[in-house]
This record gives C-alpha cells, structure tokens and sequence, in this order.
C-alpha cells in the first residue's frame, strides 16, 4: 500500500477544512469546488484566493521532493495564475496576492514543505499533520480579457515516496 | 510504533493497494523482507532502512514478467537477470555502494472544471557508490507501472 494523497482546501476566516476536493476551480465566491458558472470572474478582477494543500494518510516511509506546477492548460488574453508556496493561511479574498506566476514546467516547479516547513513528511513522527504547507493561487484577468470561460488547465504535484 | 500494517490485508485482497511493483531485501545475514509478508502483512521501507549497511539484494517485481534486482555487493542493477547498466567500470571501483530506491508520484488535478485527472508512479531504482576519485556516482532504472525502463 502506498501512501494515499487527496487535494484539500481551507476557506474562510475561522479556516475550515475540506479534504478530498474535486477541483480547484477560480471563481467569485470563497468555497471549494466552485461552479465558475454560478460565481464567474468579472472581466478585469481576481478570483478568490484559494489555498490548497496536500494530505498523506495510509502507511509509508518518507514523502519527500514534492513540487507543484501547471502542466497544462492554455491562457486567453489578459489571464493569469499567480501561486505561491509555502505560505501562511489567511482569509481568502479577491485582492492581489503578492505571488507570481505560477511554473510551467517540473524544472522550474515550485518546492513545497510540509505543514510543519520541513522538506519531508515522515511517517509516524510526532507532530507531524501529514498535510502539506499552503500553496496559494489566485486567477487574475484584465479589462482586456475577452468574455467567456478561460482554458482549462492541469496542476501537477508530484513527489518521491518510500 | 510496529514497521508492519496490523491488518491482514496483502496485495491480493488489499483494495487500497495501488502498487504493480512491490519489494523484498536481502540481508548479509540471510534475513529476508517482503513488502507483502507471507501473513498478508506489509512492511514498510523504514524496516530496510534500518538495516541498510545488511543490505546485499534488493529487488522489485509485478510477480508476472518483470524482475528487477539491485545486487548491492556486486554494484549491478538487472532485469530478468539480465544486467542492465551503462557503466562498465568494474566492482573494484565502486566503493561504498548504497540502494536507491523510490517511487515518484504524480497527482493531476483540473482548474475551471476539470475534476482529478490521473496519477502516475515510476519507480527509481538503482545504486550509488564513490569511484576511485570520490566522486558519487548512480546507475538508475526509472520503472513505469508496464515495467518498461530506460536507464539514467
């Protein structure tokens, strides 16, 4: 049995906590799996801030190496995914984070930490949460970004297991 | 904390186990790890960890076609015991040989509605020693779940 990682999300101000989400969808409204056609994005605005994290349950050794890009997913004019890593959690809102864009490619991935800000998750220790650090992201468009649904897009986390 | 899962599920009626590959280790002293013991129980890579100076084979199998041994004594990573290497430097250069040994996972997930997508797992498999000048060096086998390999 490997480790078993699921995608989580934290919204809100008290944080509250949603392991195993869908999707990372952007859109008008602070929640976790977003319908973007119930909560677009106005032209010209940012999405909510989401932040995502991984979490390891089951049995394992060590997790370590865990990086974090967009692997695919083209951007209409205007558009663009800003993403942070390792950050600390705040209320998500519509203003611009201080990130930049997130990497394209595995080389120039972002690293992420575990919750606890070590490079490794190891089985068992105490203290250990089996959650990853925070990595924040935020869809911005601008006035000159053209009406409709943007692309979809592919974000990748990957990591070394033993 | 036990190393083993309290739990008698092996990798035939385990419904959580996701692995095609799995592992057993050999020890200088004729000891032997299973990842799957013969209780149904598996064990985790830190029990190996623990004796990694022992180590003298490691090896990986899908119990089908494909057999993978990392000869530890010897600095010779194989196939079906078909040596598979591109170095051919002699084993009276390798000094200091050590197992490496992990799985690298991938996790997709969709933005504007896309749902998760897939995930992948390779298995890295191989040695490192220093050569006569020091230097580290590594021969790895990167494994995907068909057994296909290339050499690194």
């Amino acid at each position: 049995m490997a480790a078993t990682h699921e995608w989580s999300e934290s919204n809100g101000a008290g944080e509250v906590v949603t392991d195993a989400i869908a999707n990372i969808n952007f859109g008008s409204v602070d929640d976790n799996n977003i319908n973007t056609i119930t909560y677009p994005i106005t032209i010209g605005q940012n999405s909510f801030s989401k932040y995502i994290r991984g979490k390891f349950t089951g049995v394992f050794t060590e997790i370590s190496n865990m990086k974090f890009w967009k692997s695919a997913g083209a951007y209409i004019v205007g558009e663009s995914l800003k993403a942070g890593a390792n950050v600390a959690y705040a209320t998500p809102s519509q203003v611009g984070t201080v990130d930049t864009d997130i990497p394209t490619t595995e080389g120039a991935a972002l690293s992420v930490n575990s919750a606890e800000g070590n490079p490794t998750i190891e089985y068992g220790v105490s203290g250990v949460s089996g959650y990853t650090g925070y990595m924040r992201l935020q869809l911005r468009t601008t006035g000159s970004t053209p009406a409709g649904a943007v692309n979809q897009k592919t974000l990748t986390f990957q990591y070394d297991e033993v | 904390m036990s190393n083993s899962i309290d739990i008698n599920l092996g990798r035939e009626n385990n419904s959580m186990n996701s692995l095609t590959f799995h592992w057993f280790a050999m020890f200088n002293d004729g000891t032997v790890i299973n990842q799957f013991d013969q209780e149904g129980k598996e064990h985790r890579f830190q029990e190996v960890k623990d004796k990694f100076s022992d180590l003298i084979f490691f090896n990986l199998t899908n119990n089908k076609d494909k057999f993978f041994t990392v000869d530890l004594k010897q600095g010779v990573v194989g196939c079906n015991n078909h040596p598979q290497s591109l170095n051919t430097e002699s084993k009276e250069t390798k000094k200091n040989i050590r197992l490496i040994f992990f799985r690298r996972r991938r996790k997709e997930i969709g933005c504007q509605d896309l749902k998760i997508k897939s995930e992948s797992i390779k298995y890295h498999l191989g040695f490192q020693y220093n050569y006569e000048d020091g230097k580290n060096r590594q021969t790895i086998l990167k494994i995907d779940e068909e057994g296909n390999f290339t050499i690194e």
